[in-house]
């Protein structure tokens, strides 16, 4: 009975599930346009995306775009794997993670870089005012916030510890939300944390003291997320990769090369207030991914213990030199 | 048949302990009382809340006042947007409970009038009751990703168990002495399912749906928030990670105005459908 019990409440779930899953087979609207799915989230680093949508170059690829928004990184593997994505948004941490358990990801378009300049860079390492810890190497043995535990956060930190001469291996790293930090280091309740905008500006108002530019320091042009596929959709329409990449290489260009219009679209798609919008840090849009700075970051990873194999960076990155 | 241990509190608690043949009525609190105290409830939390903020204890940039959150939730509540999210959360709601429902008064009149099938699941139930909902976000997110799918696994499961387990007690409830008179006055089985099991089992089965509808709101909106399927809770998510807490929390009330509105619907059906119980005959003669 209980199987019973179980296949009964399954049967009722399936029937919803049948009619809300249409697979990943693509469709076409009424003006000829194709319509894919794209799972983002909703934060700053997607700013190209949106204005790309905005400015019309996915139609002239003959695409429609619909964003999916996942509330974070972790939805964007698994929703493309399961074909509910045609393509989505993934830091280069999680991807080679995803590669290193055996799940077919391979990058499409860049995604987000580092801006290379220390101290001004969309993410940082912060103390709270007053702190004892003034460099990266009086992190060792200190209890450090980052949003995901073995993501790319806790490894360009120990990164920056290393550089600076410290130990990495004791630090103590707590997982904590991005919008939970500036009041975290408020309190004191950690004795750093890694912050990314539009939180980092919030923090820095505050009083926080950035003391290093974890991702400057991991390599000056720090691919940081790029957009990705399954290599089972690569393989079964390529012609439609091609038209998303032109068209998101388009969408890159134009947000490197207009931080205003990048700022506008802030306001369409995030919550973020006027003049925090007005006064955070941009991260670069460079349509070209460093290939060399994602070995680097897999080395780390590898040597970290957060991928069992060598990195497969060149698996990610197919048909690039 | 034992007495089931946990009898229909809504339906005790809504029956007045206030003897009825009393002249004078013993509460000295005047007619629509009771409203008025409320009113004075949720306004003495606004000013405390208000308050607060302006102190040192939390800083405003956290915990925005009262004041700016309603006037943020005004100006949401005029946009398509917010009607759009309200709408996708009604609908998972809705959908789910709905299914939660469908599913526990089949499988509980099944299941509760076999008293060896009764025997033989309790254990699983019993096992299967307790697993919190959002620990299953891991597999319906591999299942159905983030799509509404997603949520409706976890509102079904949650709500589920409220239903199916005051549907079994409902069904255990049956008196005795009624089950022997219909069966000597001939009665057939779907004669005394409709006479005797159903309005016996009703009361119970009203206060499951009430239970599970709270519960499938509060689902609804967390599967929202973690998974990230369109409706309120994804929009608190993006207000959160935008850094935006008077938005935040304007959709928290927004959620909360939902909740009441919710119980308050939910309590309206019990009157409408329990109207012959002496527990709202009760309530209704005061």
């Amino acid at each position: 009975m209980p199987r019973r019990l179980l296949a009964g409440a399954c049967a009722a779930l399936l029937a919803v599930a049948a009619s809300a899953c249409g697979g990943s087979d693509t469709e076409t609207t009424e003006d000829g346009l194709t319509k894919i799915t794209v799972g983002a989230i909703p934060i700053v680093d997607v700013a190209p995306l949106h204005l790309g949508i905005d400015q019309g170059y996915f139609e002239t690829q003959g695409l429609e775009v619909e964003v999916k928004n996942t509330s974070g990184g972790a939805q964007a593997v698994p929703g493309a794997v399961s074909g509910e994505f045609d393509f989505a948004f993934g830091n280069v941490t999680s991807l080679l993670v995803a590669r290193d358990s055996g799940l077919p990801v391979q990058t499409v378009a860049n995604g987000v870089s580092s801006t290379g300049k220390d101290g001004e860079d969309f993410g940082a390492i912060v103390v709270p005012e007053g702190s004892d810890i003034k460099s990266p190497k009086d992190l060792a043995g200190a209890k450090v916030a980052v949003n995901n535990l073995k993501n790319i956060g806790d490894t360009t930190v120990r990164n920056s510890v290393r550089e600076d001469g410290g130990d990495p291996s004791n630090i103590q790293f707590t997982e904590l939300p991005f919008p939970d930090m500036p009041a975290a280091l408020e309190k004191e309740e950690v004795d750093a944390a890694w912050v990314v905008e539009p939180f980092l500006t919030t923090a820095l108002d505050e009083g926080v003291t950035e003391i290093a530019s974890n991702f400057v320091d991991a390599h000056e042009q720090l691919t940081v997320a790029v957009y990705f596929t399954t290599e089972e959709n690569a393989k079964k329409d390529p012609e439609l990769v091609e038209k998303f990449v032109t068209a998101m290489n388009h969408s890159l260009s134009y947000a490197e090369s207009n931080p205003e219009e990048v700022r506008r679209i802030l306001g369409t798609y995030t919550e973020m207030d006027e003049q925090l919008i007005e006064d955070i840090r941009l991260p670069a849009f460079p349509p070209d991914s460093s290939i060399e700075s994602v070995q680097a970051v897999g080395d780390m990873m590898k040597e970290d213990g957060l991928i069992k194999e060598d990195p497969q960076v060149d698996a990610l990155f197919p048909g690039r030199p | 048949m034992t007495a089931p241990s946990s009898a229909p509190a809504g339906a005790a608690s809504a029956a007045p302990a206030a003897p009825p043949a009393e002249p004078a009525p013993r509460s000295r609190r005047p007619p629509g009382g009771d409203a008025l105290l409320g009113t004075g409830g949720v306004l003495a939390f606004l000013l405390l809340w208000e308050a607060v903020p302006r102190t040192s204890l939390v800083s405003a940039d956290r915990l925005p006042p009262a004041s700016t959150v309603l006037a943020t939730l005004a100006e949401r509540a005029a946009t398509a947007q917010f009607w759009t999210a309200v709408g996708d959360t009604l609908t998972a709601w809705g959908l789910g409970l709905a299914i939660a429902i469908g599913a526990a008064v089949l499988l509980g009149f099944a299941v509760g009038t076999v008293p060896v099938l009764r025997a033989y699941t309790a254990s699983t139930v019993e096992f299967l009751r307790p697993i919190p909902s959002v620990a299953l976000i891991p597999l319906a997110i591999l299942i159905y990703g983030t799509d509404i799918a997603s949520t409706l696994m976890l509102v079904v499961y949650a709500a589920f168990w409220q239903v199916y387990i005051q549907v079994l007690y409902g069904v255990a409830d049956i008196d005795p002495v009624a089950e022997q008179t219909a069966r000597a006055y001939g009665l057939g089985r779907w004669a005394r399912i409709r006479y005797l099991m159903w309005p016996t089992a009703l009361p119970y089965l009203i206060t499951g749906v009430r239970l599970g509808a709270a519960v499938a709101l509060i689902l609804t909106i967390t599967a929202q928030l973690t998974i990230g399927s369109p409706g309120l809770g994804q929009e608190i998510a993006v207000a959160q990670s935008s850094g935006a807490p008077h938005v935040v929390y304007a959709l928290i009330v927004a959620t909360g105005i939902l909740g009441v509105a919710v119980n308050t619907g939910v309590r309206a059906l019990e009157r409408r459908v329990l109207r012959w119980h002496p527990s709202v005959r009760g309530e209704a003669a005061v």
